[in-house]
């Protein structure tokens, strides 16, 4: 073992270029997939965090006291994982006044909410404003105070009940109570949670104050029976609890489980005395869902690139083969036992790994810090991803050197029996594996498309993706197959077009460059393979990250609007000649305004925008995918062809048995009478998505058609597009129409507010971790290649320099093959880039709102990946002409 | 005596030494090597393995540069020549044969021969032809042959076809017939010689065999890098 441990490290030192050549490829291929690894952990870790902290109120367990609310509540927080527990009750009230300076005010019924003073310690149900909570006083909501006009030092007069004695109360604070709906959402721990609708009115009593003044004169709700929701039907008492954070670490799915384990064990500590509804597992379950999606994309993405890169630690093995053979099979020759060369292998495989290991360990660290920061970055951390990054670089430099070893071990054993066996072609090969793989990718992606990609992710104790791991299998055996198929290939397509090209007899430069490079078709394939796989890895991530942001732009302006939308007061639009002066405010591109009202269909009260037609697509971007049956451009044109045209959604279509050209009645306000009037539409198509309108149905119709029927003041909404920074348009539009008293709302501040399924998983990071590795890359694909094939052809070239041929005609020879693979390997990374995304995308369909009408090209990113590799190139070409004037030709022409 | 129209002969090492390796590890190959050689002449280099046969081949034809000393070719140093002009030399004055055939592999052996018309001469239309050069040396029928695909006799007579299309003024041969059976290899010889009474250029030939080099007008023994006897012989037409 010391003696080939000792080999191993003298045969590294000895050749010091190609050693840290091999280092450098294995240390990119493993940072790679280091990076990957490190920011998929973090990114769980985040979204742990997030979960957990997204949850205001952790626990709330039913009881059927007050005196067993402030029993369990002090044997519950002494359980191990709990940070804090606290009696709680919830209760109604028919009524509340005040007798301030104008006079008395009352307000309706509204909810209790009763905990001790000190609750805001650990919880975060509410915030106080103002003042503190204490014994025998009352805090208000700030809604309640507002309508009530009362401050702090104020006196009200709660009403429990009606018909029941009122309760004077000094108000000593005016607290936020925004988490209302599962403060006071009914308790039942065999449904779980139930977020109910809010109480209009909350007020805030002491724990003691409210059990001992209000509670008796209120009906105690029964432990176990759920409340109906939206209504706080009597006294529920319960104990409130919360985990602590730092016992919650990992993944979401292990918080979940240790989660789990801490309230099963609180429980059964308690047996009989309290269950809980457990809103910290709801929030936990529906991350893991998330996590494992997003698991499932990082490694669709990611690993991908990290194999291919782990192929360039194989191209950058074969730069030596040919020494590695001589040596070993002298070794071998001289007695060396098929054990000592495979631990010599393994032990030279170390010798690289573990420099390989620390550089890529320091590479992805680096990255992941770059772009996350320091956070969650432990030591810990950092041993793991070394210990990884070095096994992976181990794994990588044995796979590379395996194949001259057993190249060796077989040879020196079957050398004399080899007749017969010689061109066989490999396993994969007979079986068409190749085939086989494309055919189930497509049969996947067929199977998926017919089920409508229901990539849908199903939260329950045990986290699945209902489909979603069988259709990531359509893009992984597509790159499977498409791998296996380029190399059963091995360059007979370059082979018999440059051969056409040399002619019959090469006598020129070109023709002897073409009859060259067709005749080393399975080295160029060699390279094709990787440098075409590596570009189709950036461009598939490329277009697909650029898809995916560009989605979520469009979502953020399907929320908003435009780029900036004005809301501004009823009537100042026509009045104040806004839009014309909003469209004169520098930096604004194009300008619509839109009335935006409320008209019924039958029972249904819809969302209503007059729009008009012939400005609106100018003002903000529609999308063919809003609409059925039609393009953005068709609806819009059949708006302007019929004045009183309407674009309804499907369910008003399908509920009302519609169709296109029949009269629709709505009724819509009248604005000179306050009344709602009958007003005659067309159908004139369906609508499904459309700036600012909510998720479910609503109406599009002319603005001018809408305002004669409906006698409005004018329209109340005006959409901007900018031509430069929305946020500088917003500023100065509200600068400029301050006076009309406008509300200017951009999509910078959009896009960071809205929250839907496609901003749940990150992406950017990643994609700018793996772009960045993408580029560098293929550069260094590119750079190999080169460098592989002056290491392989020295001894030809050094023939060539002794024939007389210059330098610059035997660099040709290396840098037109280079071409080659650039050329063709950008026509790979362009079907097969482009291919992916578009099964990406199409699987992912669900997770974009609006689905994308097209993919995201871009260029800025592609135009680098190519520049990297034609870079690269170029960068190889010059150190090869460099190189082939120091080759030694004396020393190569005299090997044997 | 010089026969190549200038004063002086067509190629020279002066006092050459030509050191491999460095510090405790260095070993001196040629060690003041003083040697000439005219146009036309047949001279063998006769010496056991080790013995700086091949180096003062390299040295020769510009491949290696020496540690100290001078070479000359047509009386000028080669050391001063610029690349283009070494490369020029090399491409039309300096042909070699070595002793594995060094053919391009990736070239039929028509092809290998056009190449080095190519890179002697630079034009497609060169008054050389490929397949003459091949008829030459009596390989006609395998003109379409990738090298792999030849035997060792047959690769080192199209190695030998390729270095005719440099027209050379000078052949180096490395143990020509050292891969090759003695029947196959007395007929390398018997071409090489032919083919120098036809073109005339100067032949000095490595060899380790004394029985080779007998059949050359002169030949120099070397042992340990120095030349340590230089005999001529009669040689029967």
């Amino acid at each position: 073992m010391s003696t080939a441990a000792a080999l191993g490290l003298r045969r590294a030192i000895r050749a010091p270029g190609s050693t840290i050549e091999r280092i450098v490829v294995l240390a990119a291929a493993v940072a790679l997939l280091g990076a990957v690894l490190l920011f998929v952990g973090h990114s769980l870790q985040t979204m742990t965090g997030s979960a957990v902290r997204s949850v205001p109120l952790d626990w709330q367990g039913p009881v059927a006291s007050p005196q067993a609310a402030l029993r369990v509540a002090s044997r519950v927080k002494r359980q191990p994982g709990v940070l804090a527990a606290v009696p709680a009750a919830t209760g109604p009230f028919a009524g509340i006044e005040h007798n301030g300076p104008g006079g008395q005010i009352a307000a309706g019924a509204g909810a209790i909410l009763a905990v001790p003073p000190d609750y805001l310690r650990h919880f975060r149900t509410f915030r106080l404003l103002t003042g503190t909570l204490q014994p025998g006083k009352i805090v208000l909501d700030q809604q309640l105070a507002a309508t009530l006009q009362a401050r702090v030092g104020d006196s009200v007069v709660l009403r429990p009940a009606r018909g029941v004695k009122p309760v004077r109360f000094v108000v000593s604070g005016v607290g936020l109570v925004n988490t209302g709906d599962v403060l006071f959402q009914p308790l039942n721990p065999l449904i779980g949670p139930a977020p109910a609708q809010p109480p209009a009115n909350v007020a805030i009593l002491p724990f003691q104050t409210f059990a001992q003044k209000v509670a008796p004169a209120l009906h105690p709700l029964s432990v176990g029976i759920a409340a109906a929701p939206g209504s706080v039907a009597g006294v529920q008492w319960q104990v409130q609890a919360q985990v602590d954070p730092r016992s919650l670490s990992g993944s979401p799915s292990n918080a979940l489980k240790r989660a789990t384990q801490i309230k099963n064990a609180t429980e059964r500590t308690l047996t009989g005395q309290v269950q809980f509804v457990d809103n910290l597992a709801d929030s936990l379950t529906s991350a893991a869902g998330d996590a494992l999606y997003a698991q499932a994309l990082y490694i669709m993405l990611g690993v991908p690139g990290a194999l291919i890169a782990l192929g360039l630690a194989y191209l950058a093995a074969l730069g030596t083969v040919e020494r590695d053979r001589r040596e070993l099979a002298l070794l071998r020759a001289r007695g060396a036992s098929r054990r000592f060369l495979l631990q010599l292998a393994g032990l030279e495989s170390l010798v690289l790994a573990i420099p390989a290991g620390a550089l890529g360990a320091a590479v992805a660290l680096g990255a992941v810090r770059l772009l996350v920061g320091g956070a969650g970055i432990t030591v810990g951390r950092i041993l793991v991803a070394f210990a990884l990054c070095t096994a992976l670089a181990w794994a990588g430099a044995v796979a590379a050197r395996g194949s001259t070893v057993v190249d060796v071990l077989r040879r020196s054993v079957t050398e004399g029996r080899r007749t017969g066996r010689r061109d066989k072609p490999p396993f994969w090969e007979r079986l068409y594996l190749d085939v086989i793989a494309l055919g189930i990718s497509g049969l996947v992606y067929w199977l998926t498309a017919r089920t409508g990609f229901s990539a849908v992710v199903t939260p329950d104790s045990n986290p699945t993706l209902s489909l979603s791991i069988y259709m990531f299998l359509a893009p992984a055996f597509l790159w499977m197959g498409a791998t296996l198929l380029l190399a059963r290939l091995r360059g007979r397509l370059f082979s018999w077009v440059l051969g056409r090209a040399a002619g019959n007899r090469a006598t020129t430069l070109p023709a002897f460059l073409a009859a060259s490079a067709a005749r080393r078709g399975a080295a160029v394939n060699r390279g094709l393979v990787l440098v075409g796989l590596l570009l189709a890895f950036g461009v598939n991530l490329g277009v697909f990250s650029a898809t995916y942001d560009q989605q979520a732009r469009v979502d953020a302006q399907l929320t908003l609007g435009a780029d900036v939308v004005v809301d501004a007061p009823p009537g100042s639009v026509t009045r104040q000649k806004l839009e014309q002066k909003i469209a004169h405010v520098p930096g604004v591109a194009a300008t619509s305004a839109v009335d935006h009202s409320y008209a019924y269909v039958g029972p249904d009260l819809q969302d209503t925008f007059g729009v008009d037609p012939a400005t609106i697509a100018r003002a903000t971007g529609l999308r063919d995918s809003y609409f059925v049956g039609g393009s953005a451009a068709q609806m819009l044109h059949r708006l302007r062809a019929r004045r009183d045209a309407i674009l309804v959604s499907k369910e008003t279509i399908t509920d009302y048995s519609l169709r296109l050209g029949d009269l629709l009645n709505l009724r819509v306000l009248d604005g000179r009478t306050g009344h709602f009037k009958v007003a005659p539409f067309h159908v004139a198509g369906i609508v499904q998505e459309f700036p600012s309108a909510p998720r479910d149905s609503f109406m599009v119709a002319n603005l001018g058609y809408l305002q004669s029927v409906s006698h409005e003041a004018g329209p109340n909404v005006i959409f901007v597009k900018a031509d430069g920074d929305p946020v500088a348009v917003a500023r100065r539009i509200a600068q400029a129409t301050k006076p009309e008293g406008t509300v200017v709302r951009n999509i910078r501040r959009q896009t960071a507010q809205t929250v839907s399924s496609i901003t749940t998983v990150s992406l950017s990071g990643l994609s700018k971790i793996e772009e960045g590795f993408a580029i560098v890359l293929a550069a260094a694909a590119l750079m190999l290649f080169l460098v592989v094939g002056l290491g392989e052809r020295r001894r030809e070239l050094a023939t060539m320099a002794a024939l007389g041929a210059s330098r610059r005609e035997i660099a040709a020879f290396l840098w037109t093959e280079a071409a080659l693979v650039l050329a063709a390997g950008l026509a790979v990374a362009a079907l097969l880039g482009w291919i992916l995304s578009e099964m990406l995308v199409a699987m992912l369909q669900h997770v974009f709102d609006p689905p994308p009408d097209h993919l995201a090209a871009p260029w800025l990113f592609l135009g680098g990946l190519v520049a990297a590799a034609l870079g690269g190139a170029l960068l190889a070409a010059f150190g090869a002409m460099y190189a082939i004037r120091r080759l030694p030709l004396g020393a190569i022409l005299r090997e044997e | 005596m010089s026969t190549n129209g200038r004063n002086g002969p067509l190629a020279a090492l002066e006092g050459v030494r030509v050191v491999h390796g460095r510090g405790e590890a260095a070993v001196a190959a040629l060690d003041g090597v003083d040697f000439e050689i005219d146009s036309g002449d047949r001279v063998a280099v006769l010496g056991r393995s080790g013995s700086g046969k091949t180096t003062l081949l390299h040295v020769l034809g510009g491949l290696i540069r020496p540690t100290a000393g001078k070479v000359l070719w047509q009386g000028r140093p080669l050391s001063s020549l610029d690349e283009a002009a070494r490369t020029g030399a090399l491409a039309k004055g300096i042909s070699f044969v070595f002793q594995s055939a060094n053919l391009l592999p990736h070239f039929t052996a028509v092809e290998n021969v056009a190449f080095a018309i190519h890179a002697a001469h630079g034009r497609a239309d060169s008054p050389l032809h490929p397949d003459a050069l091949l008829a030459l040396v009596g390989l006609s029928s395998k003109t379409e042959n990738l090298p792999s695909e030849l035997s060792g006799g047959e690769a080192q007579r199209v190695a030998l076809a390729r270095s005719l299309a440099q027209q050379p003024l000078l052949l180096l041969c490395d143990e020509p017939t050292g891969h090759l059976d003695s029947d196959t290899g007395e007929r390398v010889l018997d071409l090489i010689d032919a083919l120098r009474e036809e073109t005339g250029f100067a032949l000095l030939i490595a060899t380790h065999d004394s029985d080779v080099a007998a059949r050359f007008d002169r030949t120099l023994e070397l042992h340990d890098g120095r030349i340590v006897q230089e005999q001529r012989h009669e040689v029967l037409a």
